[in-house]
C-alpha cells in the first residue's frame, strides 16, 4: 500500500491533464446549470455605476486584450457594450492593442444583429481605430481627443458625429472602462483617471484581478471585473447569459478538481508520514 | 574615439534622462510636447528595430536550414507562417472585414491565429493543476498558511464552491465570498502595497544609476 | 367750462406707484470679491476664479461660470454647479501651495474643452451668475491672461523627496571605496555559478530570457546586468549560451552586454552573433517557440529574469520538466507565485534589481544600495509616523493636522 500510495504522489502530470480534459469538456457538452447567485462586489459596483449614468452619457469603452485572453475577456466586453447601449448611453469603443481589432470586428458585427438592433453606427456609438503609442493617446485623450481620433476606424470624420457631441476630451466623458490582459489599466488609471479626475473601471483576467486591489480601495478604480466568473457575474446582473456563463460549469468543476487533488497529496503526505 | 563611444552617450542618457524627470515638475506645454515627441521617436525607434528582429530572425533560421541543423524543419515554419499571413494582408489591404463579408486576413486571424493563441493561453490551465498538485502540500507551518489560504480562494470562486461551502459551513453565518473578500482586501493588498514599494524604490535607484553613468552594461566595451 | 386739474390726479398715482415699487425686496445679493488670476502651477488653459459667500442665499440657487475668449468675442458656459459648493476649503491642492480664506469660494475654471489649449498665453474674460427661481444676478467681466507655468507647486513635496534621495545617492556613491559592504545572501544569485557549471558538465545549453518587457522598462534593464554576469561564467567555462529575445530593442543591447562580457574575458573567438535571437513579439508565439526549444535542446540550465505576464508558468513548467536547474526573478507579483512552483530558486521585486552590484561586487553598485535601503527606511518611518498622526488627528478632532499629514504624503 505504501508503493501505491507513493506512486500516486509522484503520479504521470499527463493522467491529471487528461482527467482535467474530461471534466472540462463534459459541462460544455452536456451544460450542468450551476447557479451564479453570489456575484462579486467590485462586478456590483461597475454595474451599479453604469446604472447611475444619466441617459445619453458618452462612455469610453477600450478593448486592450488580444486573441489570447479571449475567453475571458471578450465576455466582459460583450456584457458590458449590451448594458451600456440598452441603458441608452452613448458607447466609443477605442483599442491600444493591435491584437484586438478583430474581436471589436466581431462586436460591430453583433451589435445591429442580436447586442442592440435599434441603435446606430454614428448616433449611438462609434468605432475607433488602433492607435500605438499608448502614453501618447492617453495624454490627449485628456486634452483634445480629435487630434488623434479625428476619423473613426472606416475613415468617417468623428468630430460632427451625433454621437461625439460635447465630447472633447475624457471630462466630458461619464465613464471610462478598460478591458485588458496586460497592465494598459494601470496605465488608464495613472495618465487619465488620476491625471484628469475620470471615473475609470476595469476587467481584467482572473490572474491579475487581486493586483488592483489598491486602487479599488482608493477609489482609483470604480469597479473591476475579474476573469469569466466577473463575466458571468455581470451577464447574470443584466439577465443576458452567454458565453461567460456558459463557461462557469467547466470552471467549477477543475476548481473541485484541483481541490480533490490538493486534498488527497496532503492526506497521502500524512499517511506516508505515519505509516 | 572614446568620446564618441563613452562620453556622448553617457552625455546623451544624463541631459535626457534629467530633461524627462524634470518634465514631470514643469507642467508647461513645452514639457508636454517633449514627452510626446520622446514618446514618437521611441515609436519610429521600435519600428526600425522591429526590422532588425526580423532580419535576425530570417538569418538566423536559414542558416539552421542551409547547415541542416538539428531541428531545421521547423526552420521552415518559420517562412511559411510568415508567408501566410503577410500575403494575405497585403491582399487584404491590412482589412480583415470587407463589408459584411471576411478576408482572408479576417479568416486567418479568427481560425488560425485566435485559435492557436487561445490555445497556448489554455495549455496554462493544465499545467497550473499539475502544479497546484506539485506545490500544495504541506511541509511547513507556512505552507499549511498557504494551503488554507488558497482553499478557501480556489474553493469560493465558483458557484459549485459556493455550494459546498455553504453546505459544509454555511451554519457559521460566513459566506465564503465573505471570507475571500477580507482575504483580497487585507492580507494580499499589504503584501501586494510591500512589494511594490520596494520595487519602485529599486527602480528609482536603477534609474539614477543609469542616468549618472554608474550602470553601463548596455553600451558594450568602454 | 373748466378742465378738470391732471396734474394733481396723476401724482397720487405716481407717488403709490413709487412706494409699491420701493418696498419689494431684491431676490439675490450682488456677487462681490470675484478675482479671476492664471492657475498656478498648471499646464495652461485654466484660471482660478475667486468670489465672496452669498450667505443664505446660496440655497437652492446654481451657480454659473461663462468664459470668453477676447480674440473671439461670445460667452461660453464652461462650469454650472450648486451655488453653496466649490468653497476655497474644497480646493484640492496642498497647503505649501493655497491658503483658503473663510467665506470665500474658489474654482479652477479650466477653458481647454471650449477654447483648446495653445501654448503660447491667452487673454480670457471671465463673469459669474448667480440663478434662483427665475432671478439672477452676474458680476462685471474680469480679464485674466492664462498661460502654462514653469513649476507646479504642488508637487514640491515630491521635488523635495526625490532631491534628498539624489543626495543620499551621491553621498553613497562618494563613499563607496570605504570597507566592504554586507549584503544578505540572495539565494538566487549564488545558484548562478552552480547553475553555470552544471551546464558546463553535462554538455547542455543555457537559456536565458529577459522577458517579453520593453527596455525601458527597470527589470529588463536589471535583466541585461545579470545577463552580462552570466555570460562573463559562460564565456570563462566555453558554455553554450541561447538568449532568445520578444523585444528587438533589448536583443541589440543584449548583443552588445555579451560581447562585452566575452571581450572582457578574452575569449572573442567563443562569441557568436546568434547567441542573441529575435524570436516574436507576440507573448504566445514567443511562449511557443521558447518552451519547444528548451523541449528539444534540454538545457541544463533555464534564466527567467525580466518582466513576465502569463507566459512565466508555460516556460518555467516546461523547464522544470526537462530536468533543467531554473533560477527566475520578475516584479510582477502576480506571476512570482507560478516561479516558485517551478522553478529552483526565485529573486523577488527589488532583490532583481541588487543582483547587478551583487554579482559584480563592484564597490560603486553595492553602494548604491544603501540609496533603497534609506528609501525602505523612510518609507517605513513614514507609514508608521503618519498613521499614529492621523489616528492621534481622529480621536482628539485635529483636523488641520490630519489634512496636513494627509496633503504632506499625497501625489498632486
Amino acid at each position: 500500500m505504501k508503493n501505491a500510495l507513493e506512486k500516486f504522489l509522484k503520479i504521470d502530470r499527463r493522467l491529471i491533464f487528461l482527467a482535467l480534459t474530461v471534466l472540462l469538456f463534459a459541462p460544455i457538452v452536456r451544460p450542468l446549470g450551476l447557479p451564479n447567485k453570489n456575484l462579486g462586489k467590485d462586478v456590483v459596483n461597475t454595474y451599479n455605476y453604469i446604472e447611475a449614468l444619466p441617459e445619453r452619457s458618452f462612455v469610453m469603452l477600450s478593448l486592450d486584450y488580444d486573441p489570447a485572453t479571449r475567453p475571458e475577456l471578450h465576455p466582459q466586453a460583450v456584457a458590458l457594450v449590451k448594458h451600456a447601449l440598452r441603458r441608452n448611453l452613448r458607447v466609443g469603443i477605442f483599442t491600444l492593442n493591435a491584437g484586438a481589432t478583430g474581436m471589436i470586428e466581431d462586436i460591430a458585427a453583433r451589435i445591429p444583429k442580436d447586442i442592440a438592433p435599434d441603435k446606430v453606427y454614428g448616433r449611438d456609438y462609434v468605432i475607433m481605430p488602433f492607435q500605438p503609442n499608448p502614453v501618447a493617446v492617453m495624454t490627449q485623450l485628456g486634452i483634445n481627443l480629435y487630434e488623434i481620433y479625428d476619423k473613426d476606424r472606416n475613415g468617417n470624420p468623428t468630430k460632427d458625429m451625433e454621437v461625439m457631441k460635447g465630447v472633447k476630451s475624457v471630462k466630458d466623458m461619464g465613464l471610462g472602462i478598460c478591458i485588458t490582459g496586460t497592465a494598459m489599466l494601470d496605465y488608464y488609471v495613472a495618465y487619465v483617471a488620476d491625471k484628469y479626475k475620470f471615473p475609470m473601471a476595469g476587467g481584467v483576467t482572473a490572474v491579475s484581478q487581486p493586483g488592483y486591489g489598491p486602487y479599488l480601495q482608493t477609489g482609483q478604480l470604480k469597479g473591476l471585473i475579474g476573469g469569466m466568473k466577473g463575466a458571468a457575474d455581470y451577464e447574470t446582473l443584466i439577465n443576458d447569459l452567454e458565453k461567460g456563463t456558459s463557461g462557469i460549469d467547466a470552471l467549477s468543476l477543475a476548481h473541485v478538481l484541483v481541490i480533490v487533488l490538493i486534498l488527497t497529496s496532503n492526506i497521502i503526505m500524512l499517511v506516508l508520514k505515519y505509516l | 574615439m572614446i568620446f564618441i563611444k563613452k562620453h556622448i552617450p553617457l552625455f546623451i542618457c544624463f541631459f535626457v534622462g534629467v530633461l524627462t524627470l524634470g518634465s514631470y515638475y514643469v507642467p508647461n506645454a513645452g514639457s508636454e510636447n517633449y514627452i510626446e515627441m520622446m514618446n514618437k521617436w521611441e515609436n519610429i525607434v521600435a519600428g526600425f528595430a522591429f526590422l532588425l528582429g526580423l532580419m535576425s530572425l530570417f538569418y538566423s533560421h536559414f542558416h539552421k536550414i542551409t547547415r541542416r541543423a538539428p531541428g531545421w524543419g521547423y526552420s521552415l515554419f518559420v517562412y511559411a507562417g510568415f508567408l501566410l499571413v503577410v500575403v494575405p494582408a497585403i491582399v487584404s489591404n491590412g482589412q480583415p472585414m470587407k463589408g459584411p463579408d471576411m478576408t482572408s486576413l479576417g479568416w486567418i486571424y479568427r481560425f488560425v491565429f485566435t485559435s492557436l493563441s487561445g490555445t497556448m493561453f489554455a495549455v496554462l490551465a493544465f499545467y497550473i493543476v499539475s502544479t497546484a498538485y506539485r506545490a500544495f502540500r504541506i511541509k511547513s507551518p507556512q505552507a499549511f498558511v498557504l494551503f488554507a489560504a488558497a482553499f478557501m480562494v480556489i474553493l469560493g470562486r465558483v458557484p459549485l464552491g459556493q455550494m459546498m461551502w455553504d453546505g459544509a459551513l454555511g451554519w457559521t453565518g460566513y459566506q465564503v465570498t465573505d471570507v475571500i473578500e477580507w482575504l483580497m482586501s487585507v492580507p494580499v493588498v499589504a503584501g501586494r502595497r510591500g512589494i511594490m514599494i520596494g520595487i519602485a524604490i529599486g527602480g528609482i535607484v536603477t534609474a539614477l544609476k543609469i542616468i549618472f553613468g554608474i550602470e553601463r552594461q548596455y553600451m558594450g566595451k568602454d | 367750462m373748466k378742465r378738470p386739474p391732471i396734474i394733481p390726479l396723476i401724482l397720487p398715482f405716481l407717488f403709490l406707484t413709487s412706494i409699491s415699487s420701493a418696498a419689494k425686496p431684491s431676490p439675490l445679493p450682488p456677487l462681490t470679491g470675484f478675482t479671476a488670476a492664471d492657475m498656478p502651477g498648471d499646464a495652461g488653459g485654466a484660471a482660478l476664479l475667486r468670489w465672496n459667500a452669498v450667505g443664505g442665499a446660496a440655497e437652492g440657487a446654481t451657480m454659473e461660470v461663462y468664459a470668453s475668449d477676447t480674440a473671439r468675442p461670445g460667452w461660453v458656459k464652461i462650469a454650472e454647479f450648486p451655488a453653496a459648493e466649490r468653497t476655497e476649503k474644497d480646493m484640492d491642492l496642498p497647503f505649501w501651495a493655497w491658503r483658503p480664506a473663510p467665506g470665500r469660494h474658489a474654482l479652477a475654471a479650466d477653458t481647454s474643452s471650449a477654447f483648446g489649449r495653445p501654448d503660447e498665453a491667452q487673454e480670457i474674460e471671465f463673469k459669474l451668475r448667480l440663478v434662483k427661481g427665475g432671478a439672477s444676478v452676474e458680476t462685471a467681466p474680469v480679464k485674466v491672461v492664462i498661460g502654462g507655468n514653469w513649476f507646479n507647486v504642488s508637487r514640491f513635496n515630491n521635488l523635495v523627496l526625490m532631491l534628498t534621495i539624489i543626495i543620499v545617492f551621491f553621498w553613497t556613491v562618494s563613499h563607496a571605496k570605504r570597507k566592504g559592504l554586507f549584503i544578505r545572501r540572495i539565494a538566487g544569485l549564488d545558484a548562478i555559478d552552480e547553475a553555470i557549471g552544471r551546464a558546463t558538465e553535462m554538455g547542455r545549453p543555457i537559456y536565458y530570457s529577459t522577458g517579453i518587457g520593453p527596455m525601458s522598462l527597470v527589470p529588463t534593464i536589471a535583466s541585461t546586468s545579470i545577463l552580462g554576469e552570466v555570460a562573463r561564467k559562460v564565456a570563462q567555462y566555453d558554455t553554450s549560451l541561447k538568449v532568445p529575445h520578444f523585444d528587438p530593442i533589448v536583443m541589440t543591447v543584449c548583443k552588445e552586454v555579451v560581447k562585452q562580457s566575452y571581450l572582457e574575458m578574452e575569449r572573442p573567438d567563443s562569441y557568436r552573433d546568434d547567441i542573441n535571437f529575435f524570436v516574436s513579439q507576440d507573448q504566445f508565439s514567443f511562449a511557443a517557440s521558447v518552451d519547444a526549444m528548451i523541449h528539444r535542446e534540454k538545457p541544463a540550465a533555464c534564466f527567467f529574469i525580466g518582466h513576465f505576464m502569463a507566459e512565466s508558468l508555460l516556460l518555467a513548467e516546461v523547464g522544470a520538466t526537462t530536468g533543467a536547474i531554473q533560477i527566475a526573478g520578475t516584479e510582477q507579483e502576480s506571476q512570482l507565485p507560478f516561479f516558485f512552483t517551478s522553478c529552483d530558486y526565485t529573486l523577488i521585486g527589488e532583490e532583481l534589481y541588487a543582483a547587478g552590484a551583487y554579482l559584480s561586487k563592484d564597490p560603486m553598485l553595492m553602494s548604491t544600495l544603501k540609496v533603497q535601503d534609506f528609501g525602505k527606511a523612510f518609507v517605513m518611518l513614514a507609514v508608521v509616523t503618519g498613521s499614529v498622526l492621523l489616528a492621534a488627528g481622529a480621536v482628539f478632532g485635529w483636523e488641520p493636522l490630519m489634512r496636513i499629514v494627509g496633503q504632506l504624503f499625497k501625489a498632486y
